[in-house]
């Protein structure tokens, strides 16, 4: 048996003097902290400069009457336009026309493209292609699909109406009655942003392990069974964040309006963001076009905060 | 901690917010006193110079850049550009511009109901010494000069000698009965239910054609001036300048039965969907055969009678003996609806620039250009100029607006125009559309503009 009990040496062997290169000498003040403060300066000034400061002036103005065009200064009036906004009865019209909007784009985009990404991962041939031929809505610009399903949808001229029309069913006001313009929104929303919601889908689809799947086949779990047990609990809450997402960007709807409506028949497919718009620069109130964005905020971070937190108990269970 | 750290940050910012709104601001100087243009010319620059103007895209920007190849025979140091934008943009990108207090135009184009705005806001030059010196302004409609250039506006088509002028005509304009004389017959309808109830005999004896298209859509001032017209030809009034009042004078007995005309009898007549039409549409469903009867704005009808662009002959000449053009027929009164817009100064743009300006408006009011400016499609507003063969003969419609000048009627100038003519479009096209009821949508109509009227303010 080894004596491991020894006399520690009474003179402990001279430490090698580490001496740093001239180069970092040089910059001995940069210590690790301040390095990565540098480090995170310059984006946090483009923050700062791009987003933060101005969100406080926007904050500041909704507390004024300020117009961007009038050269007569402005006056604090506190919370009046806070009043003004949430007790106007034209608000109250957008904003329960963004929530149909919402509910009925987001809604339809996450059946279908959880349901194309369903079919796509069930490894057929051409699946690269096949995505890649889904994701093209997605990359054009709004104003395009917009302008481009105008035509296609428009009563006399549009080729939709031409083929109804040649099947006998007569041709569709879409963008004209008030209930099928609503719709007409959605539907082409729907067009270009179901691939986002599919994409997501997808990759949760294709990161299932796959022997979850080879166990249930063991037990002869039906295709049902494998979907319900396996497949849906492990996508759902990576389709939730793509649902979040989508349903931000849908609550600040305003390019398709713009284009395919103008807001039409008589203001019934105006959003929220399409009536901050007009308050904005229709008699440049903005002042109250400031307050009326600032709500939006507010209302969208509470949505999220609360969809968050949902989402973090879910991935707890 | 994070969330105690997070709820001081965001109280802290609110805070800071509050405090630089308590602040209040004086960034403007003397609201409402647009600087004054000297009555005496100023020297003007020899270095090279372009000579910007902010309009739409339409015909008329495109002459008016041709014309100004005119002007630089005049000034070869200057180049005349127009920039032009989507009509629906376009009082947002003349307005967002003067908002920065420094625009990339020099003379910017207002539709004639801008000026208000754009005078109380200081935005543009006080003409009134420049024209008493450089203008002949007895060759004009006193209402012309008023409509395009005065403010406050004076609405008694009289000459107003105390008035102050920001502006001077650029473009007349009206809107001109087009009618399908192969169909109906040569001579126009006298009134206005004969000329509904011609379009309603055409469009049942013609398969595939509807009786009527005019501007319905709830975008810019489309819908609002279909209105302003029907109002106008059943007696009505759109406001008391006097009294400030709206509610209770557009929705008279008269502003109904103009509404009711409008919805129970002209909108069965128009094309399924068209509730949404402007401009262009209303271009392109005559122009293919689809209408028997259509209202434009003159400025706004070269495309008519240009075989490209149409189904009804393969030459001019032929599309001219299916087409006929008239002034509006009357009803209760005679009175047209007057478009056009004028030429004004930015005053936020360097002397020299605004010197060259001034140059310009003083060259184009000369009856030359005035002349050359009727020959390349515009529509010109000097008397003399409107009434000569060099205008008359442009264009089969130009008669028109001559026999029409004696009778246009403006809707408001006011600074609070724009959100007056979102509310008048968006409830005009809700009764159009079938969204509202025709006596619901204007009784809501004046109760909305009365309210603008009242506060300055509100959505």
């Amino acid at each position: 048996m080894a004596n491991t009990l020894q006399t520690p040496p009474q003179n402990a062997p001279q430490a090698q003097t580490l001496e740093a290169p001239p180069a970092a000498r040089r910059f001995a003040f940069l210590t690790d902290r301040k390095l990565a403060l540098l480090f995170i300066l310059p984006a946090f000034a483009l923050l700062l400069f791009l987003s933060i400061w101005p969100l406080l002036w926007l904050l500041g103005l909704s507390f004024t009457d300020y117009s961007a065009t009038r050269d007569s200064g402005y006056e604090f009036i506190a919370f009046d336009n806070y009043v003004t906004v949430l007790t106007s009865e034209v608000v109250h019209a957008r904003a329960l026309t963004t929530l149909i909007f919402v509910v009925g784009a987001v809604g339809l985009q996450t059946i279908l493209g959880f349901t194309i990404a369903f079919l796509i991962s069930r490894r057929i041939k051409g699946r690269g292609a096949i995505t890649t031929l889904f994701l093209i809505p997605m990359m054009l610009s709004p104003i395009v699909v917009g302008l481009f399903w105008k035509f296609m949808l428009d009563v006399q001229f549009g080729v939709v109406n031409s083929f109804l029309d040649s099947l006998g069913f007569g041709r569709v006001e879409w963008l004209t009655q008030q209930r099928l313009a609503l719709f007409s929104l959605v539907i082409v929303d729907t067009w270009q942003w179901t691939p986002f919601i599919m994409l997501i889908a997808l990759a949760g689809l294709t990161a299932v392990p796959k022997y979850l799947y080879e166990a249930a086949e063991i037990d002869r779990a039906s295709e049902w069974f494998k979907f319900r047990r396996i497949t849906f609990p492990l996508v759902w809450p990576l389709l939730l964040i793509a649902v979040m997402f989508r349903a931000i960007e849908a609550f600040r709807l305003f390019d398709l309006v713009y284009i395919l409506t103008g807001g039409g028949p008589g203001g019934t497919t105006e959003t929220l963001s399409f009536n901050v718009y007009k308050v904005a620069f229709f008699g440049f109130d903005t002042g109250l076009a400031s307050a009326y964005g600032i709500l939006m905020v507010i209302v969208v971070t509470i949505a999220a905060q609360f969809y968050l937190r949902y989402l973090n108990r879910l991935q707890e269970r | 901690m994070k969330g105690r750290f997070a709820v001081s940050a965001s109280l802290m910012a609110m805070a800071a917010a509050v405090v630089f709104a308590a602040c209040g601001g004086e960034d403007g100087g003397d609201g409402g006193d647009a600087t004054k243009a000297p009555a005496k010319q100023a020297a003007l620059s020899d270095k090279p110079m372009e000579l910007t103007f902010l309009w739409f895209e339409w015909p008329p920007a495109q002459a008016l850049e041709e014309l100004g190849k005119e002007y630089t025979k005049t000034r070869p140091n200057v180049t005349v550009k127009v920039n032009t934008v989507p009509n629906p943009q376009w009082h947002d990108a003349i307005f967002t511009q003067f908002a920065a207090r420094k625009t990339n135009f020099d003379l910017p184009i207002l539709d004639s109901q801008n000026i208000g705005e754009a005078v109380e806001n200081g935005s543009i030059l006080d003409l009134t010494d420049f024209t008493k010196e450089n203008i002949d302004t007895s060759q004009y409609d006193p209402y012309f000069l008023a409509a395009y250039g005065q403010y406050p506006q004076n609405t008694t088509g009289e000459p107003n000698p105390d008035a102050k002028t920001y502006g001077l005509p650029l473009l007349g304009d009206t809107w001109s009965m087009i009618w399908r004389k192969d169909l109906m017959g040569d001579t126009p309808p006298a009134t206005w239910e004969d000329m509904i109830a011609a379009a309603k005999k055409c469009q049942d004896e013609n398969d595939g054609m509807s009786g009527l298209a005019f501007h319905q859509a709830g975008t810019g001032d489309a819908a609002a001036v279909t209105y302003n017209v029907m109002n106008a030809l059943y007696g009505g009034e759109l406001w008391n300048q006097k009294d400030r009042k709206i509610e209770g004078v557009i929705n008279d007995a008269a502003g109904k039965k103009a509404m009711d005309v409008l919805v129970n009898q002209m909108v069965p007549l128009t094309p399924k969907g068209s509730s949404n039409w402007f401009i262009d549409e209303v271009n392109a469903a005559i122009s293919q055969g689809k209408v028997c009867v259509g209202f434009q704005w003159i400025a706004a009808m070269g495309g008519l009678v240009d075989p490209a662009s149409s189904e009804l002959g393969k030459t001019k000449e032929e599309i001219l003996e299916k087409l006929a053009f008239a002034p509006l027929p009357k009803q209760v009164t005679d009175k047209k609806p007057l478009g056009g817009m004028g030429l004004h100064v930015s005053k936020y743009i360097p002397e020299e620039k605004q010197a060259e300006a001034l140059n310009f408006i003083k060259w184009f009011q000369t009856p030359e250009a005035q002349k050359k400016w009727a020959q390349l499609g515009g529509v010109p507003a000097r008397n003399d100029v409107l009434n000569s063969p060099e205008f008359l003969e442009a264009t089969p419609y130009n008669k028109v607006f001559t026999d029409s000048v004696t009778q246009l009627k403006d809707f408001w100038n006011l600074p609070e125009y724009a959100k007056l003519l979102n509310v008048h479009s968006t409830q005009v096209n809700a009764a159009i559309s079938g969204t509202q009821q025709p006596d619901a949508a204007l009784d809501k109509l004046a109760a909305d503009e009365q309210k603008i009227l009242d506060e300055s303010g509100g959505l």
